[in-house]
């Protein structure tokens, strides 16, 4: 057993600089790659050293570039890989290539990336194993007539999901038979733009469940264990905006028997290194198997917080084959943790990218704060690339106390340049069912009439910023009276140099 | 010498959702909610960049985009837009738009830059409310640009494949 000397990190942003962290306190090497979009980005800066791409002209990201990323590893003399989240992070392929070179990759074998990562494969291995499930077509669907017979015998609604797909993309509700035609050409169309692979598959559709993942755990010595779940029922269009952890929906017996659930099919792939496993719970308390993530997730800091285990620590020792000293019995969930995704989108137009260049950006630094992100000021927001700002993640000892946590650590994060989700938490913060914790993944499309709230006063400065701007544009030189040029446009810029002068 | 213009006393600054907040030349910092005066500053400085002190709080101030008298104003990260009116413009806003027909005709635009993966509808096509018009995909994620009226596609301004911009114009459609 070698301990890792260099890690070549094959991605960007906040994930970037979080294996970077975590690798300087193991005391390991790390290499990051420059692209040509964002080269001054704030990961560089955590790295020992920079690989330069020039992938100006690259047809596609170099961080999706399979033979780019094995041939840097190489050149760098790395000897592992971390490939974060999202870009070739369940790509078995890349997994394979790393193996072939001898480079060890930080995450599952290859083996276990594709037969979870493909959803036919996954359904099967978890009917063997006798793992809950929603009903659902055996493989893949041919055509819309196959579709149609299919959801006759299982029943309307029905969901059409992409085989290799994940993140929410390439799914399609379909309430009724005549939707049908339609639905599945817009699904297999966005599955085959975004995962390469036209095939879905049609499962039961679960009315208004929650969303409840459980971390795993394993080791290349047949260890497994699952550090509690995570609550991420607050989701838009299946994009998840905020996580918790733990979930106000389960008790102690509910979480084993999930628990015990989810190491089932871990074992059944042979599963090693961090993965999550996904379920819905629906309203009578069933849970149904959803699928498996074979990475790390974006929301694992509240595991990490609730745990005190860093995970990407624990990706890493697994990864050059240390046996895992932790047991199912030494974990603890102590207090309450809530992640927000700060993302660069405008909430009043329905969360459209607002992508931009960051002016200001600064967070609360207390006890019980924690902030990943891989934007400071002067960084882009591009929108080539997610629209992530930051996760602000707050602990407190119960869910209650980390609400009010959440809600004053809100009001202190200041970001200028672009706009953000912030007003969406810091309404959501102040919502009954929020609080309540009743919430399903329907709650933020149907029983949310408005993704933002602000108050009388804050309307009435905006009107008296405006009124006020006005009369600075308008006053003339000479006298107290207002001109109007109403032909001049006025440019932020020039506005912006103007209230300087006040 | 051109003759001395009559002072104005008021301003008026009118919301996007018709909201009328009145405020008394020479502007002073001060707000009036619900019978009560408050007081508000404007700065702007190095660390926080442009900003409202108000009770003891700090709050983010940006002025997204103005053209004329219309000022979009992002205040604690949320937008509000107004249009600034002297009496006098009022009244003849006024005039004006008793003056003018309703429009009968929609232009969908594009709400975000983005790459168009596909145009569902012809020109001359019926369209029911909700029905998808094209796919726009931005930032890794498809949106259906859906239509929120029903009518006749008129124009079709873009084509499967083509890059667009924030505001460029999708489709025009002839409201029933």
């Amino acid at each position: 057993m070698k301990k890792l000397k260099r890690i070549l990190i094959a991605n960007r942003g906040e994930i970037a600089v979080r294996i970077m962290r975590t690798a300087c306190k193991m005391g390991i090497e790390t290499v990051a790659v420059r692209t040509a979009v964002e080269p001054d980005a704030m990961y560089l800066t955590f790295a020992d050293i920079i690989h330069e791409e020039d992938d100006e002209l690259a047809e596609i990201p170099v961080f999706l570039d399979v033979e780019k990323l094995i041939a840097i590893a190489l050149k760098t003399k790395c000897d592992s890989v971390h490939p974060g989240y999202g870009f070739l992070a369940e790509n078995a392929w890349f997994a394979e290539k790393c193996r072939d070179n001898k480079i060890i990759f930080i995450g599952p074998s290859p083996d276990a990336i594709y037969k979870m990562g493909n959803k036919p494969v996954a359904r099967q291995i978890a009917l063997k194993h006798k793992i809950p499930m929603a009903m659902g077509t055996p493989g893949s669907v041919a055509n819309e007539d196959e579709a149609v017979r299919h959801a006759a015998r299982i029943g309307y609604p029905v969901i059409i999901k992409a085989a290799s797909g994940g993140g929410g993309r390439g799914m399609r509700i379909v309430r009724q038979e005549s939707e049908m035609e339609k639905m599945f050409t817009l699904a297999s169309r966005e599955a085959e733009k975004a995962f390469n692979d036209p095939s879905v598959f049609i499962e039961k559709y679960i009315e208004n469940p929650k969303h409840i993942e459980f971390q795993v755990l394993g080791d290349t010595h047949g260890n497994i264990i699952h550090l509690g779940e995570r609550e991420c029922s607050i989701q838009r269009k299946h994009q998840k905006l905020l996580e918790e952890a733990p979930s106000p929906a389960l008790d102690d017996e509910l979480r084993a028997t999930m628990g015990e659930t989810a190491v089932r099919i871990a074992q059944a792939v042979g599963y090693y290194s961090a993965g999550t496993v996904e379920f819905l719970l629906d309203s009578d308390r069933n849970f149904y198997f959803m699928e498996m993530n074979t990475r790390i997730q974006v929301e694992h800091p509240v595991t990490e917080m609730i745990t005190g285990i860093d995970l990407i620590e624990q990706q890493i020792r697994i990864a050059y084959g240390e046996e895992l000293t932790l047991k199912q019995a030494d974990i603890r969930l102590t207090g309450w943790a809530i992640e927000c995704r700060i993302n660069a989108e405008d909430v009043q137009a329905g969360f459209a990218p607002a992508p931009g260049r960051i002016e200001k950006i600064s967070f609360p630094e207390e006890p019980g704060v924690r902030v990943d992100t891989g934007v400071r000021p002067g960084s882009s927001i591009v929108a080539s690339y997610d629209s992530m700002i930051a996760k602000l993640i707050v602990t407190g000892k119960d869910r209650h106390d980390a609400v009010i946590n959440m809600k004053k650590a809100l009001d202190k994060v200041w970001i200028k340049g672009t706009k953000t989700t912030l007003p969406f938490f810091r309404m959501l913060m102040r919502n009954h069912t929020f609080q309540e914790g009743t919430f399903t993944t329907a709650f933020i499309e149907k029983n949310l009439d408005r993704y933002h709230c602000s108050s009388e006063y804050e309307e009435t400065i905006s009107a008296w910023i405006a009124t006020k701007l006005f009369t600075e544009e308008n006053l003339s030189s000479n006298s107290s009276s207002i001109s109007f040029d109403q032909g001049r446009d006025l440019t932020p810029w020039l506005l912006r140099k103007r209230l300087t002068q006040f | 010498m051109t003759p001395q213009k009559p002072a104005i006393k008021k301003l008026y600054a009118l919301s996007n959702e018709g909201k009328k907040f009145a405020f008394n030349l020479p502007l002073k910092n001060v707000i009036r909610v619900n019978g009560r005066d408050y007081s508000v500053e404007l700065r702007e400085d190095e660390k926080y960049g442009v900003h409202v002190l108000w009770k003891n709080r700090r709050y983010p101030v940006e002025i997204v985009r103005t053209k004329q008298n219309r000022y979009e104003i992002l205040f604690n990260d949320i937008s509000h837009t107004f249009n600034v009116e002297t009496p006098v413009s009022m009244q003849r806003k006024r005039v004006l738009g008793s003056d003018r027909k309703k429009s009968s005709a929609l232009i969908v635009k594009a709400p975000m830059p983005g790459k168009i993966i596909d145009v569902l509808v012809r020109e001359g096509a019926e369209v029911m409310r909700g029905e998808a018009l094209v796919i726009l995909e931005a930032m890794k994620m498809q949106n259906e640009i859906q239509s929120v009226v029903s009518g006749t596609i008129t124009r079709i301004g873009v084509k499967a494949g083509q890059n667009v911009m924030k505001d460029d114009v999708l489709a025009e459609i002839n409201i029933k």
